[in-house]
């Protein structure tokens, strides 16, 4: 009986150190995780000049979704960049541009699949660890032929006002694009 | 014998001709509308308080899945002017209804709360205003993803709803 109850002591106790040293090594990676994410949050650059890491999230005909790039205002031209593809939009053509924030998962696919594959529910930790505040920027626009579109990434938290600024300095609209339209179509 | 047969025949065909008209039942209660070219209009918010790249993403999001859908031989966007010369336009409108706007995080903690919904009015018009095709659709982000993804549900379903219509 009493070595019948040391066995399952010695059972729990390995069980409790392979619990322990799967949630270690889950938060050891989930570390390493950590310092892009600061960096990339905490040091908002005022420049769009020092402004890599924007994420194309829908809008731009010649760039794939979620493709990261650099996103520039020079030469009167909003420029978005992501290695050899890229998409220039006048800023002339800018009806509207709106500013707002969204809470998301840093990481990736390659996160999501840690995150699933962890064991012991360990992988709703790395959620925590991994979340991200991002700046949403939407710019609406309109080609030659005057049809809407509507462009929008995500930047560093803290890097979509300035970027906004710079728009409107170089001389984009930023009024509702309802009011826009109609004045174009009632001039 | 020979009557037995003819039922054996009778009962046969009554059966298979059967399911063939409620077919033909269905198909003619529900004729398919047509026309060359859609032109996508922009989402429309009314008193409702959504972020703008909801509204944004949606209309993108919509204006590819109807151009995928192959429905139309044209898709025009808001304010294009080469869409005026189409005889035969019909407009998609889009009315948000509701808005509730849930937690990426708090969605794969618990995978029960945090869920982001729209909820919409989607109708198709004639030129002439009349309405051809309306029905309130909500897309949902109910597991893994981030909020803007309901963008894409909501797309997908309205652009099924257009795709049976015409």
């Amino acid at each position: 009986m009493v070595a019948l109850f040391s066995y399952h002591a010695r059972a729990g106790r390995k069980g409790f150190l392979v619990k322990l040293t799967t949630t270690l090594i889950v938060a050891l990676s989930a570390a390493t995780f950590a310092p892009a994410q600061t960096s990339t949050s905490s040091a908002p650059s005022p420049t769009a000049a020092a402004n890599p890491n924007v994420r194309h999230v829908i809008g731009l005909e010649t760039v794939k979704r979620n493709a990261i790039g650099k996103l520039t205002v020079h030469d009167s031209v909003l420029e978005f960049k992501a290695g050899t593809a890229g998409n220039k939009v006048p800023v002339s053509a800018i009806d509207a541009i709106f500013v707002g924030t969204e809470t998301t998962q840093s990481g990736g696919t390659a996160g999501r699949v840690i995150k699933m594959a962890a064991p012991y529910e360990s992988g709703k930790a790395l959620t925590i660890l991994m979340r991200t505040k991002v700046d949403i920027l939407t710019v609406s626009f309109h080609d030659p032929d005057g049809a809407v579109h509507g462009a929008i990434f995500a930047l560093p938290i803290g890097t979509a006002e300035p970027m906004r600024a710079q728009l409107v300095q170089a001389g984009a609209h930023s009024g509702a694009p309802e009011k826009l339209i109609q004045r174009q179509v009632q001039p | 014998m020979n009557s037995r047969a003819a039922f054996v025949f009778l009962a046969s065909f009554w059966m298979l001709a059967m399911p063939a008209g409620i077919g033909s039942a269905q198909t003619a209660a529900k004729p398919k509308l047509s026309a060359s070219a859609i032109q996508i209009a922009l989402i429309e918010a009314g008193d409702i308080q959504i972020p703008a790249e909801f509204r944004f993403a949606v209309y993108e999001r919509l204006v590819q899945r109807v151009r995928e859908s192959g429905a139309f031989q044209k898709v025009y966007r808001s304010g294009d002017r080469a869409a005026d010369a189409v005889p035969d336009l019909v407009t998609l409108h889009t009315k948000v209804e509701g808005f509730k706007e849930g937690s990426q995080t708090v969605r794969e903690l618990t995978t029960v709360l945090g869920a982001t919904k729209v909820d919409v009015t989607a109708s198709v018009t004639a030129r002439d205003g009349h309405v051809l095709v309306d029905h309130k659709i909500t897309g949902r982000v109910r597991f893994f993803g981030e909020n803007l993804a309901v963008t894409n549900d909501l797309a997908k379903r309205i652009a099924k709803l257009v795709r049976e219509a015409f």
